[in-house]
């Protein structure tokens, strides 16, 4: 590692003091993805901000529904009894990623903002835009099994690795942020980023801003919800496809279905089209398949992933299925 | 450092008395340290003083004591960073570079070589430890972060010379091979009975929805849970095993077959 | 002794066990000195050229940093000393890529580390040699006498006459061994002489190489090893880690310490090679074999060869009068791939074995029933005969054990929900080889109790020798097992053989047994009495009041063996269930059903077996080392990427053995359990796959995407 400046913060208003005096600076949280990236000389911070003992722990219900503190841990949070029995999809995808080990370091607000798991990013020898910009992507004609299906270009191909960001798509989720002078809100869509022509930046955050909270509103797809993980080893595996999908239904009608992919895109893929197809349509496997190939026309693979169409339109299905069998 | 004097039994009091005399008032007077250890598997290796079974394993299951942590040269740390915390029931000062792990600072700076450093990227568990009562990577974890909290370690598990019955279950089914992995699959055990007993979910969990309760984990439910620990001797089986024997208390059967 | 004393073929508890399980068991880099400095490796970022320049100006300004060695100012050493992969820094030549090419020796790993990213370094870049795709279209012969063309009666040409023919290509990845302990040395100097703690699986190779490279005495070096976190294969041989460290101990005065990172475990320590294997099978419509082919292209060092034998078990499984095995070979700009688990064995079976199971199918027969039905009566290789063979039983007692009449002999017929259900079968075998080791062994009379230490430069990797040796002595004696202390793992002990291609337990305990029977026969002459009932060691240490005595002995194979051909045997029994909308594949129960001789300890047994399933288990479903041809690195670079099994990828593991006594391989009729494990366990898996799915996956491994 770099040599770094070690300091704490005691409140949010420090913390984001501290961070906007130093460009070099970084928040640490849990630590589990920046430290890995400070060991492999990928993030190279000259100060390093503990922000673990701020207060931004509670996770509670609101008067719209459920606020989660930026620096609640993964494990409290998929385990908290207003998660577990309101949005079970949450719990689910939370358990889904990493290990027991990680999740209880791992908080809320790191999640996601992790970084991808790209082993070209992680291998400072390569080519990468996101980490060097303007050196090239070595995944666009390299190893690229992994790599996204949707909404990449020839700058980048990456993948955003979270589960529990799956299912706050899906859950329309918004991202609480506090910067020196006020607090803003992100709608989740517009959090995280394409790649675009920049992909060195992964979501909206300005340097100096700071999430305080995820909040979601209330649903009713604690009955009929569900999250797919699709991967190579049964269990501590990024996924190859992940899929969010929660239903809401009037009799066997869909009033209207949530649904957001992992493991395809820069960025949680929210299945727009999907979700489109299936209003108002009754919730038959016949229908989940137009649902899925709908949003499956869109998909572009790259020279090793073909297969993540396929899976991503039978995991869809998959998912919608088992929301429906609650 | 405890100056307690350390009650050692007949057994262990015999095998000092042959083994190593001229250490055995500093053993009773200030605790069983590191170099003691070094010391008397010099004269035994790894066959372990089998002579001396009984008063050896009691002697292993004590939590070494820990000599004065010895200062590095001033050019040895860079960005120096003061910390106060407890280490297996013992309070410890240390200042460390701001980039060293609490992994690092175990094992290089207090002596604790039992947590392992397998990966130094969270992704084997090797280095497992339990902090605040929860388990987690110390490969990950910044010592610097560490002040005012209470670590557990392999080596701080057993009480006085008794072993955790975790670690007693492993050793009954032969729950590794090498051992590398073991103290951080030991610790993860730990840790996780008292998650189960807490109730809490994982992804085996057929419903996330039903409240909470404390739950007697099933193979399927064990090995989920812990699949942040890789053996790669491929102990898996016999680490479910040992599991389901410490938190039921049953007398798990062990099983080989033979042909006539 | 009676059975019910005896302490051999008990499931006793490891002994070193309560060291393991409470933290003390002491790996290389456990251990304390004073002074201690701490080294990393870097590396090179080309897989072919030259190193034009190194500027570590500004690394040597760095705080805490004692000396930055390469190949500017590292001492001569000698490349062929007997370590394995080069990199030694002797010279500014890359071959491949992440090569070491410096050592940055500081007061702290923090520090060192550090400064190792401030080092410059240019390249004249050569064009590597490393698309094996491209390149095994034109392999060349492998040096290696034992990979000549090995032909029998008509070779492959018998194909044409064959009613039934099977012609597939099976491919292997590049697989790592990643033992959870990265290959690690602590290196300490006492005047001239050496200390270097490092996990080995041979622990007089790792000494005669060190010395050797280090142009010294092998008195000089001390090899300490008494624990080694895993090593299958890849701490057989050493690698230049181990006497860089001691280059760069001597270089500051210091005790060092140097430990691969995971990352480097991909390029530093071997790899088991890629392999693609054309097996041909021709045989009558009833089911017998008439030609039988196998042939490898496989890709070695540029500078180096090792080739995984992978025609070995088709030598040797069924009878056939016409056969061919050859090997080919790529040399590419990639560290020299070595010894993994099984070597030729595991790869090789399985394209044998699935092969087999594509036959039978063709045939409309039970792949059991196939595979009896070519049972060869003495080795088909060399016309010996069998010292034992226990195939048929393997497969018989494991089709009962298992369940195996339950298989639905159609694919894709057994449905649970949205699960496939398949059943899958497939042999393996391993030869039972006993090497030259010796052992002393020391009594000692105190307060009417006789002790008793084994001596002997024997390792214990995980795989029971401590236990399974003080169980030898403790029998052949006479004591209890809790009188018997093992030590091993130090080449100041008696030598011995390795814990390399399942040797060790038979020349381990041979020498074990041999000394006890030695030390027995030297009591009794000095007693200078006659016995009507042999007593043991113990009772005339007793009966004579003899306060301390010993023994060694040194010990070989019997001279008999070289006649036979002895084999350890295995049939292996999976059972998958496959997610056949996401095509996630666990293995739900596992059978081995083993002949290996002799059972020392059956938990720790079953343990190695039931390791090695895993091992094939991981090599069946999960594990898989990507180069990226364009630079020659590894895309796939940690253990993020390269998939070990986890807990949840395995299900039930059953391990039987076959109850048999075979006494021509060794005395103790001790055959080897190790390899042989993961033998046959990837084409079981497959097989099990094709019976639950219909489709066949001859390219491992069977990750979701080949089963959509």
């Amino acid at each position: 590692m770099k040599p770094f400046k070690f300091i704490s913060a005691t409140n949010p208003g420090e913390a984001i003091d501290m961070l906007s005096n130093n460009a070099e600076a970084a928040f640490l949280g849990g630590g589990t993805n920046i430290l890995d990236l400070m060991k492999e000389h990928v993030a190279l911070p000259n100060e390093i901000i503990d922000i673990g003992n701020l207060k931004l722990q509670e996770i509670k219900a609101t008067a719209t529904g459920f606020s989660l503190g930026a620096l609640a841990k993964n494990t409290e949070t998929a385990n908290h009894s207003l998660i577990r029995s309101n949005l079970p999809m949450l719990s689910k995808a939370i358990l889904a990623g990493a290990s027991a080990q990680i999740r209880n370091m791992a908080t809320n607000g790191g999640n996601l903002l992790q970084r991808t798991r790209c082993s070209y990013f992680y291998d400072i020898s390569m080519p990468c835009n996101k980490r060097m910009p303007g050196s090239g992507c070595s995944a666009l004609e390299g190893f690229n099994r992994m790599h996204a299906i949707f909404g990449w270009t020839e700058n980048c191909v990456a993948v955003y690795p979270s589960d529990m960001a799956v299912a706050l798509s899906a859950l329309n989720a918004t991202v609480k942020v506090q910067n020196n002078n006020a607090e803003r809100y992100i709608p989740f869509k517009d959090f995280h980023l394409l790649p675009g022509n920049h992909p060195e930046k992964d979501n909206s955050l300005t340097h100096s801003e700071l999430v305080t909270a995820i909040e979601i509103p209330k649903n009713n797809f604690a009955a009929n919800s569900a999250y797919v993980k699709v991967r190579d080893r049964s269990s501590y595996a990024f996924a190859l496809v992940s899929v969010a999908a929660g239903l809401n239904l009037k009799g066997n009608v869909i009033q209207f279905a949530n649904i957001a992919m992992g493991g395809v895109a820069h960025k949680p893929w929210r299945a727009l089209k999907a979700e489109q197809f299936l209003k108002g349509k009754p919730a038959t496997t016949a229908n989940f398949l137009k649902a899925a190939e709908a949003e499956m026309v869109a998909a572009k693979a790259l020279s090793h992933n073909k297969f993540k169409i396929e899976m991503g339109r039978k995991t869809l299905v998959n998912a919608l299925e088992l929301a429906l069998k609650g | 450092m405890k100056q307690n004097k350390t009650r050692l039994t007949p057994e262990e009091h015999r095998l000092f008395g042959d083994l190593m005399p001229e250490e055995l008032d500093e053993v009773i007077n200030s605790g069983f340290n590191r170099r003691h250890f070094i010391k008397l598997m010099g004269l035994a290796s790894a066959g372990l003083l089998a002579s001396y079974a009984i008063g050896a394993e009691q002697l292993f299951a004590r939590t070494v004591e820990i000599e004065e942590i010895p200062d590095l040269i001033p050019e040895a740390i860079e960005n120096g960073v003061d910390i106060a915390f407890n280490v297996n029931a013992t309070s410890r000062k240390v200042l460390v570079d701001s980039r060293m792990t609490l992994l690092d600072t175990l094992r290089e700076r207090i002596g604790l070589t039992g947590s392992k450093k397998g990966c130094d990227h969270g992704q084997c568990g090797a280095c497992t430890v339990i902090v605040d009562g929860q388990r987690v990577l110390s490969c990950l974890t910044l010592a610097a972060t560490c002040q005012g909290k209470s670590v557990i370690t392999i080596e701080g598990l057993a009480k006085a010379n008794e072993l955790n019955p975790m670690q007693a279950a492993f050793l009954k089914h032969d729950g590794f091979q090498c051992g590398f992995c073991t103290p951080g699959q030991i610790c993860s055990a730990v840790a996780l009975m008292k998650e189960a007993k807490e109730g809490q979910a994982s992804f085996a969990t057929k419903d996330v929805r039903a409240a909470a309760k404390s739950i007697m984990l099933s193979d399927e439910e064990i090995a989920e849970r812990m699949s942040g620990n890789i053996c790669r001797c491929g102990a898996y089986p016999n680490i479910i095993a040992a599991i389901k024997e410490a938190q039921t208390g049953e007398n798990i059967p062990q099983n080989w077959l033979f042909t006539d | 002794m009676e059975d019910s004393k005896k302490s051999i073929g008990k499931g006793i508890d490891r002994i070193d066990g309560i060291l393991k399980i409470t933290g003390k068991a002491t790996y290389a880099t456990d251990y304390p000195a004073k002074n201690m400095a701490y080294a990393v490796l870097f590396k090179s970022t080309i897989a072919a050229g030259q190193i034009k320049s190194i500027n570590s100006t500004e690394a040597e300004r760095y705080p805490g940093i004692l000396k930055i060695i390469t190949h500017e100012n590292a001492p001569k050493l000698n490349t062929k000393g007997g370590l394995r992969g080069g990199a030694l820094l002797q010279g500014p030549e890359i071959t491949f890529h992440g090569q070491h090419i410096g050592i940055v020796v500081a007061e702290t790993f923090e520090q060192a580390t550090a400064a190792a990213h401030l080092i410059k370094i240019e390249y004249n870049q050569k064009e590597e040699k490393i698309d094996f795709e491209k390149l095994a279209q034109t392999p060349i012969m492998p040096k290696g006498k034992e990979l000549a063309d090995l032909v029998r009666g008509a070779g492959k040409l018998a194909m044409e006459t064959a009613e039934v023919k099977v012609e597939e290509l099976y491919e292997t990845p590049i697989e790592h061994h990643h033992p959870m302990e990265p290959h690690s040395t602590m290196a300490v100097w006492e005047g001239d002489k050496l200390i270097l703690y490092n996990g080995s699986q041979i622990i007089n190779g790792a000494q005669t190489a060190a010395a050797a490279t280090l142009n010294m005495k092998p008195e000089q070096v001390r090899i300490i090893s008494p624990f080694i976190g895993g090593g299958f294969g890849s701490k057989g041989g050493q690698w230049a880690n181990l006497v860089l460290t001691a280059v760069a101990a001597k270089m500051v005065g210091r005790p060092v310490k140097l430990a691969l990172t995971r990352q480097q475990m991909f390029n530093s320590v071997g790899m088991r090679q890629r392999n693609m294997q054309k097996l041909s099978i021709g045989a009558t419509k009833e089911g017998k074999l008439i030609a039988l082919a196998h042939e490898t292209i496989s890709h070695t060092a540029v500078d180096d060869e090792y080739i995984e034998p992978c025609g070995d078990c088709t030598k040797i499984m069924y009878e056939v009068p016409n056969s061919l095995i050859s090997y080919r070979v790529v040399p590419m700009n990639l560290i020299l791939p070595t010894y993994t688990r099984g070597p030729g064995k595991s790869t090789g079976s399985f394209a044998l074995e699935s092969a087999m199971d594509e036959l039978a199918y063709k045939l409309n027969m039970d792949p059991i029933e196939l595979r009896i039905k070519n049972e060869p009566s003495k080795d088909p290789s060399n016309g010996k005969p069998w010292s034992s063979r226990t195939t048929v039983k393997c497969l018989k007692e494991g089709a009962k054990a298992f369940g195996w009449e339950k298989r639905k002999s159609k694919p894709g017929t057994n449905k649970i929900g949205d699960d496939l259900v398949g059943y899958g079968v497939a042999c393996g075998t391993y030869p039972a080889r006993q090497r030259d080791s010796s052992a002393i062994i020391k009594l000692s009379l105190r307060n009417k109790l006789v002790y008793a230490t084994v001596e002997i430069a024997a390792s214990d990797l995980g795989t029971g020798t401590n236990t399974i040796l003080a169980q030898t002595a403790a029998d052949g004696l006479g004591l209890p097992i809790a009188q018997i202390n093992v030590k091993l793992g130090d080449s100041e002990l008696p030598p011995a053989a390795g814990s390399v291609g399942s040797v060790g337990a038979s020349s381990f305990a041979n020498a074990v047994n041999d000394a006890c029977i030695k030390i027995t026969d030297e009591l009794l002459a000095k007693s200078g009495k006659q016995f009507f009932v042999r007593p043991t060691a113990a009772q005339l240490m007793v009966s004579e009041s003899i306060t301390d005595f010993q023994t060694r002995s040194d010990s070989k194979a019997p001279a008999e063996a070289e006649k036979y051909s002895a084999h350890s045997f295995n049939a292996n029994f999976a059972e998958v269930r496959i997610n056949s909308i996401t095509g996630m594949i666990k293995v739900t129960r596992f059978l081995a059903v083993t002949g290996a001789g002799k059972i020392l300890n059956p938990k720790t047994a079953r343990s190695q077996i039931i390791g090695g399933n895993v091992w094939g288990i991981g090599m069946a479903l999960t594990e898989e080392s990507i180069i990226d041809p364009r630079y020659g690195n590894f895309a796939t670079r940690s253990f993020a990427d390269y998939h070990v099994p986890t807990n949840l990828d395995i299900g039930r593991l059953d391990a039987m053995f076959i109850n048999e006594k075979d006494l021509i391989p060794n005395k103790m009729g001790v055959k080897g359990i190790g390899e042989v494990g993961i033998v046959g366990v990837a084409a079981a898996v497959a097989n099990a796959v094709f019976n639950a799915t219909g489709k066949r996956v001859r390219s491992l491994p069977i990750t979701p995407d080949k089963l959509l």
